[in-house]
């Protein structure tokens, strides 16, 4: 069982649901971990982060599922206001009446063999699982860990999103 | 719904504000209201309605009825007004509503459904990065959703075109997107709550 494997298999899997729908840039990991979802299904974004995670949440709010890939934990640093203050937010805003469902994709960028330095390694997981409330955010650093956590992320039904934080690292050795 | 409808709920919200009978933020319109009132003859139930900080006359126009939204302002909800049944959403964030209301408008295309999205802004936000992101957006990938400009002059207490340096919104009258916009539909100076 491979780390990359297993990514792939999860995209794969979350690609069966009618409502999904992957939303990013495609390079690098985001690119070779997609390669198994129909081209339908992908909708390539133009490098505006805050923008994508809007409009991910206004497809959700019509019906969708997004998954919306953020190749690095830094980038989507810049998409932290609709993260914080409107994903997180709109469930307590509309009294319920609001619950976008988001699977959201991040990776904390390997620093070996290739060291990508301080704006491309950075991890703030801990940080945000301080400040969200309707956003669980969960690590992936096992294999075995990356299909459940997909899974789970498409089918739960208590309205969270939920935000999955990938590591080169574990790309690059596992 | 005629003007003085409108005017007569901002007055109503007014005076208990000032009785100490809301106990958070409130924005309230002051001028417009038959701009707004032209505009929404053309919303249908099924169309969304994206706005602002200061939606009352929105949220009424929508078909919200007058109790029911009045009862959210009393009880603290005018910053960020959402009626689901209505397919109203609002956001006290500048800018925080323009990419849902794109995304809302993909999805919408996607699916093929009868259904627009009407998104109302102010003119500092109209003015911000995100605004032009998703403008240019919706326009290259032709999305069902309008934006509206309310141009008051101002955002809260700041002079927008002061504060920028510049002598005229980049929306209206240079703005180089072709979106449904209406001008100086906020304060008057004729009427002050």
């Amino acid at each position: 069982m491979r780390y990359k494997d297993e990514v792939i298999r999860s995209m794969k899997r979350l690609s069966y649901n009618e409502n999904t729908v992957f939303l990013g840039q495609w390079f690098g990991t985001n690119k070779e971990t997609l390669v198994e979802v129909p081209e339908n299904k992908k909708i390539e974004m133009p490098v505006a982060e805050d923008m994508q995670m809007g409009i991910s949440i206004g497809m959700a709010l019509d019906g969708f599922i997004p998954v919306s890939c953020f190749t690095r934990w830094n980038f989507l640093l810049l998409a932290a206001n609709q993260l914080v203050n409107h994903l997180d937010k709109l469930s307590e805003m509309s009294n319920g009446g609001y619950k976008p469902k988001l699977i959201i994709r991040t990776s904390v960028g390997a620093t070996k063999p290739v060291d990508s330095r301080c704006q491309h390694t950075s991890d703030f997981t801990e940080g945000f699982k301080a400040i969200l409330r309707n956003v669980e955010v969960i690590t992936l650093i096992e294999p075995e860990e990356v299909f459940p956590a997909y899974l789970k992320a498409l089918y739960r039904e208590d309205g969270k999103s939920t935000l999955l934080v990938e590591y080169g690292t574990s790309y690059n050795d596992k | 719904m005629i003007a003085q409808e409108l005017i007569d709920f901002e007055r109503e919200i007014a005076d208990l504000y000032n009785a100490q009978q809301i106990h958070s933020a409130i924005h309230l319109h002051s001028g417009g209201e038959d701009a707004l009132i032209k505009i929404f003859k053309g919303i249908r139930k099924q169309d969304w309605v994206l706005c602002s900080w200061r939606a009352h006359y929105q949220c009424l126009l929508k078909g919200v009825p007058r109790e029911k939204l009045k009862a959210a302002v009393v009880a603290g909800k005018s910053m960020h007004l959402c009626f689901p049944k209505y397919r109203i959403l609002s956001s006290g964030i500048v800018g925080g509503t323009l990419p849902i209301a794109t995304g809302l408008a993909l999805g919408i295309k996607r699916r093929s459904e009868d259904s627009v999205v009407h998104c109302f802004i102010g003119d500092m936000t109209s003015e911000t990065g995100i605004a032009h992101e998703c403008m240019k957006y919706a326009k290259g990938f032709d999305l069902p959703v309008k934006f509206y400009v309310e141009d008051n002059g101002l955002s809260a207490g700041s002079d927008t075109k002061k504060v920028w340096g510049i002598q005229q919104l980049t929306n209206p009258p240079t703005f180089s997107y072709e979106m449904g916009r209406y001008a100086h539909a906020g304060t008057d100076g004729k009427r002050v709550f």
